[in-house]
């Protein structure tokens, strides 16, 4: 199925900004993640549609999953 | 009440029609909080002092170093040199800037102890923090007062920026239900341009005005977040607050509360701070008393204390920021041997 990813913040830095991309039905949005090498430890919120998410969170075909970082600095 | 005739200094910002006389006077009357003067801070109290924001308190438990410089514009050599706290060095440069306004300095580590008399009279709280310990005790502390407050940070060529306007916006919490648990990158580790700081210093102060001038329904209510090298703005919806949050909707403040509230911290720059020793510190005695035992040098707000490796800089209030370690219990126990147990 596809997936259209946003990456946000420092989590764009040799990634990319946003992507259509491919995985297996079923797949949550750790998946993602793990795909992505991003570690859940450092997500600061998920989004699929512009709604709150949790990592557990089933995806389905064609949603928009945006991923942002916690940014602490100051 | 007329602005006076000196108020020459605000005719530009006058003529623009979203302030107007009527938005200067009531800038005049605004108080607000700093929560923390580093590099968004310096930015936003800069913009809110030339912008006649009448009450500024500036608070900050740290002290200006060389490494400041590049980004945090109210400070200078001299400062650096002297290791004046940044709250003090920050008030007087502000009031340099801008006579008209009023310019408290406040050196203190922000605490659930302390939260109260700092925050409880300013109608408007601007992050300029560095860590998110300190933004889940502002968070929970406004929430719970009904007091807005704007979320600023800041890391490599990124800045991120939200305005939590209690009961209309989400929270810092609905965005970030979790204290990291990972190592976050700070300005340390992933380094931090000065433009990218002074991009949504600029953004948030923005925020601030239309919060005191009746254009608070042009607030934004969105996480915004802007890169300034890779040149990206991207926006959240922020207006929603998430279903179970534990601070706005499910009214839960364990961070106000004091609980995991550590009494040795990390600054993540070789250096460990204690203030877990809550005491009156009389810095010319302690200064003559450290004479023997290495170099000391007192600027009347602080005392520096060096003994190698260590380096040693103790606050009035017995608080104490020891650089050269980041084993607590090595900077713990220098610190028994020189200030007392």
């Amino acid at each position: 199925m596809q997936i259209q990813v946003r990456l946000y913040a420092t989590f764009r830095a040799g990634r990319f900004n946003e992507q259509m991309r491919d995985y297996p039905p079923g797949s949550t949005i750790k998946d993602v993640l793990a795909d992505l090498a991003i570690d859940e430890a450092l997500v600061g919120t998920l989004f699929v549609e512009f709604k709150y998410a949790t990592s557990d969170q089933q995806l389905h075909e064609g949603v928009r999953l945006g991923i942002f970082p916690v940014v602490g600095g100051g | 009440m007329p602005l006076p005739a000196s108020n020459d200094f605000y005719s530009r910002q006058i003529l623009f029609p979203g302030i107007g006389e009527e938005g200067q006077r009531k800038l005049r009357d605004a108080r607000v909080a700093i929560a923390g003067c580093g590099a968004t801070g310096s930015a936003i109290a800069s913009l809110l002092a030339r912008a006649g924001v009448g009450f500024l308190r500036i608070i900050d438990r740290d002290y200006v170093e060389l490494s400041n410089l590049q980004r945090q514009t109210l400070f200078d050599e001299t400062d650096a040199a002297e290791f004046l706290p940044k709250a003090v060095a920050a008030a007087r440069r502000l009031s340099l800037c801008n006579s008209n306004v009023t310019i408290e300095a406040q050196v203190a580590d922000l605490t659930p102890d302390n939260v109260d008399p700092l925050l409880g009279d300013c109608s408007l709280i601007m992050d300029g923090t560095d860590n998110f310990e300190t933004r889940y005790l502002i968070n929970d502390y406004a929430i719970s007062k009904n007091v807005p407050w704007i979320y600023t940070a800041a890391i490599g060529s990124v800045g991120v920026t939200m305005n939590i306007l209690p009961g209309e916006t989400a929270c810092v919490a609905c965005m970030f239900p979790d204290s990291p648990r990972g190592s976050i990158e700070t300005c340390e580790t992933a380094g931090i341009l000065n433009a990218a700081v002074t991009a949504i210093g600029a953004h948030a102060a923005a925020e601030a005005l239309k919060f005191f001038t009746g254009a608070k329904h042009l607030m934004r209510r969105t996480l915004l977040t802007e890169d300034v090298w890779w040149v990206d703005h991207a926006e959240l919806p922020a207006e929603a607050p998430r279903p179970d949050c534990r601070c706005c909707m499910r009214r839960q403040f364990p961070h106000l509360a004091g609980e995991n509230h550590p009494h040795i911290t990390l600054c993540g720059r070789n250096s460990v701070q204690i203030h877990e020793q809550r005491r009156t510190i009389d810095l010319a005695q302690l200064e003559q008393r450290l004479q023997a035992h290495g170099a000391v040098r007192n600027n009347g707000f602080a005392l520096r204390f060096w003994r190698d490796p260590y380096e040693l800089t103790l606050f009035s209030d017995g608080r104490a920021i020891i650089k050269g370690t980041t084993d607590v219990g090595i900077a713990r126990s220098f610190y028994a041997r020189f200030v007392g147990a």
